[in-house]
């Protein structure tokens, strides 16, 4: 039972469907390593040659010298680290929210029927709204502080969550449901032990792409009166115009996602060691 | 052989009749058609027939997994209504919980029945040990081949005690080798317990080879069309297969599982011998 997850599994590691063991897998991080960086220096690169054409306005397309000396600065005053734990924890407090509520009424309604019958309706009226959608209502709702921001991040982190949950219990084998039932497990039980862990791929996978659905719905709930994080950060810098100022947020929104990927990626791992479904 | 008029049935299928409602269709599907069956307590009993002819559905009916259409079967006297823990199952797929360990997967059914840590622990041991999995106790069901998968299996399902064990064509899966060693398996473990078996199989050889009687089943809608003991002397080993005895045995269920052929399988047959 491979799951579709919403997002790649596989890390470009394992060549081989063989067994290999942590000694013999080794050298195949370096070819990662190396194609990975090499795609990274070419955009910048790309990016590099065009910076410095003569008629490009060096204020509008600033120099990677310039973004990186930007870079330098923000870190040395501080202000970078700020931006990105406001942002950061934003993420993380809303994507608790919304992934806990998600797994528990995707997996109520993927598998118990009238739960299904039930919940369903609202899971797939959700699920064509934009979380954007919602921000003029919670603004008036809720006002203009923290807790609307976390809501957005929330509100666009279930919507991946709970349909990947859902479908993750739909899938569960009834082969693996009879041989718990002939051995005299409950219907909660099954639901425990069967249910639940042979849904996990699908979790995770929704888990990884709400993470990421999290980050976009960031910067828009930042445009929300807020006064520090990574989105507040790129929005006062364009206001002046501070395209370099603009291109360390960006940057530092993409590697601070990208970290936070990887490390859902090895929990998601960890907790699926069990799974046939190369990673 | 078994005496079947002196030991009391452990389990009894009475006038049993089982209809589906295939999807494509409004006329119910007959899968069995009054079906009188029993089952001496401590006897290998299997069930054979052509593809088709509804006897895993009989396996699953004598499970509880599906409730018969009219008739009864009963579990030492009594009907069978859902599931009971007692009646063990081993189905055809792979049934092993992929995202347990092999000694939680043994484990999973003393733990429904509340069996305390130190007492699971011991069954647990004690059946990995019977099927020769010890040294793999702490490996995924991935790490395994399919053979060692039906054997965590058989572990799993002989930890729960089951005073029945409904098998559902186990081996079918598994290479010619790898199943002469399974059902030697399943011969020693019989051997060593006091559990009644029902047999599922398609498989002439392997049906007479384990059982101390064979029911054949006539195609659908199935009905018992014959019951042949198996006169083999035991305990059995490969070298059974060989002896005279077992050939002879052969011969009886083959002609009896011709002769149970459907009707119209054997028309053109007919038709062409007359011309």
């Amino acid at each position: 039972m491979t799951p579709q997850p919403a997002v790649e599994l596989t890390g470009g590691a394992s060549l081989d469907d063989a067994p290999v063991t942590r000694a013999q897998r080794k050298p195949i991080a370096a070819p990662a390593l190396v194609f990975g960086a090499l795609s990274l220096t070419l955009v910048v690169g790309v990016y590099w040659f065009i910076a410095t054409r003569p008629g490009v306005n060096p204020a509008l397309v600033p120099s990677p010298p310039r973004i990186a000396a930007e870079l330098v600065a923000q870190i040395t005053s501080g202000d970078l680290f700020v931006n990105a734990w406001a942002s950061l924890r934003r993420v993380l407090i809303g994507f608790a929210i919304g992934a806990a509520l998600a797994a528990l009424l995707g997996s109520l309604a993927g598998w118990f029927r009238y739960w299904g019958y039930f919940l369903n309706p609202l899971i797939d009226a959700i699920r064509p709204i934009p979380a954007l959608a919602y921000i003029p209502l919670i603004i008036v709702w809720v006002g203009i502080g923290e807790p609307s921001r976390i809501i957005i991040i929330a509100l666009a982190v279930f919507k991946p969550c709970v349909v990947n949950a859902r479908a993750g219990m739909q899938e569960v084998a009834q082969i693996y449901v009879d041989a718990a039932r002939t051995l005299g497990a409950s219907p909660v039980r099954i639901f425990t032990t069967v249910a639940l862990p042979s849904a996990v791929p699908y979790l995770i996978a929704g888990m990884r792409t709400g993470l990421s659905t999290g980050f976009l719905a960031l910067v828009a709930a930042e445009l929300i009166a807020a006064s520090s994080g990574l989105g507040f950060m790129i929005q006062n810098a364009g206001q002046y115009f501070r395209t370099d100022t603009v291109l360390v947020g960006i940057i530092a929104i993409g590697v601070v996602g990208a970290a936070l990927d990887q490390v859902a990626r090895r929990i998601g791992n960890r907790l699926t060691r069990w799974s046939e479904a190369r990673r | 052989m078994t005496t079947a008029a002196t030991v009391p049935a452990k389990l009894r299928v009475r006038a049993l009749t089982h209809q589906f409602q295939p999807m494509a269709s409004t006329e119910p599907l007959t899968v069995l058609h009054d079906v009188d069956l029993e089952i001496p307590r401590g006897a290998f009993v299997s069930i054979i027939g052509q593809s088709g002819c509804g006897k895993s559905t009989l396996l699953r009916l004598m499970a509880g997994l599906l409730t018969p259409t009219a008739g009864d079967i009963l579990h030492d006297g009594r009907p069978v209504r859902g599931l009971d823990a007692k009646l063990g199952f081993v189905f055809q797929q792979d049934a092993v919980f992929p995202w347990l360990t092999v000694e939680n997967n043994v484990a999973y059914g003393p733990r429904c029945r509340g069996v305390p840590a130190a007492e699971r622990e011991a069954l647990v041991a004690r059946w990995c040990e019977a099927v020769g999995l010890t040294a793999f106790r702490r490996a995924y069901p991935k790490e395994l081949s399919g053979g060692m998968r039906k054997r965590v299996d058989l572990a799993r399902v002989y930890a729960n005690a089951p005073d029945v064990l409904l098998m559902d064509e186990p081996f079918g899966a598994l290479d010619v080798q790898t199943k002469a060693t399974m059902q030697q398996t399943v011969l020693d473990l019989w051997q060593r317990t006091a559990t009644t078996v029902a047999f599922v199989t398609h498989d002439l050889e392997e049906a007479v080879f384990l059982s101390d009687r064979v029911v054949v089943l006539s195609a659908r809608p199935g009905r018992v069309a014959a019951i042949i003991p198996i006169d083999v002397p035991r305990p059995r080993s490969a070298e059974t297969r060989l002896g005279d005895a077992f050939a002879a045995a052969k011969r009886a269920v083959w002609h009896a599982m011709q002769s149970a052929q459907s009707p119209p399988a054997r028309a053109p047959v007919l038709l062409t011998q007359e011309e």
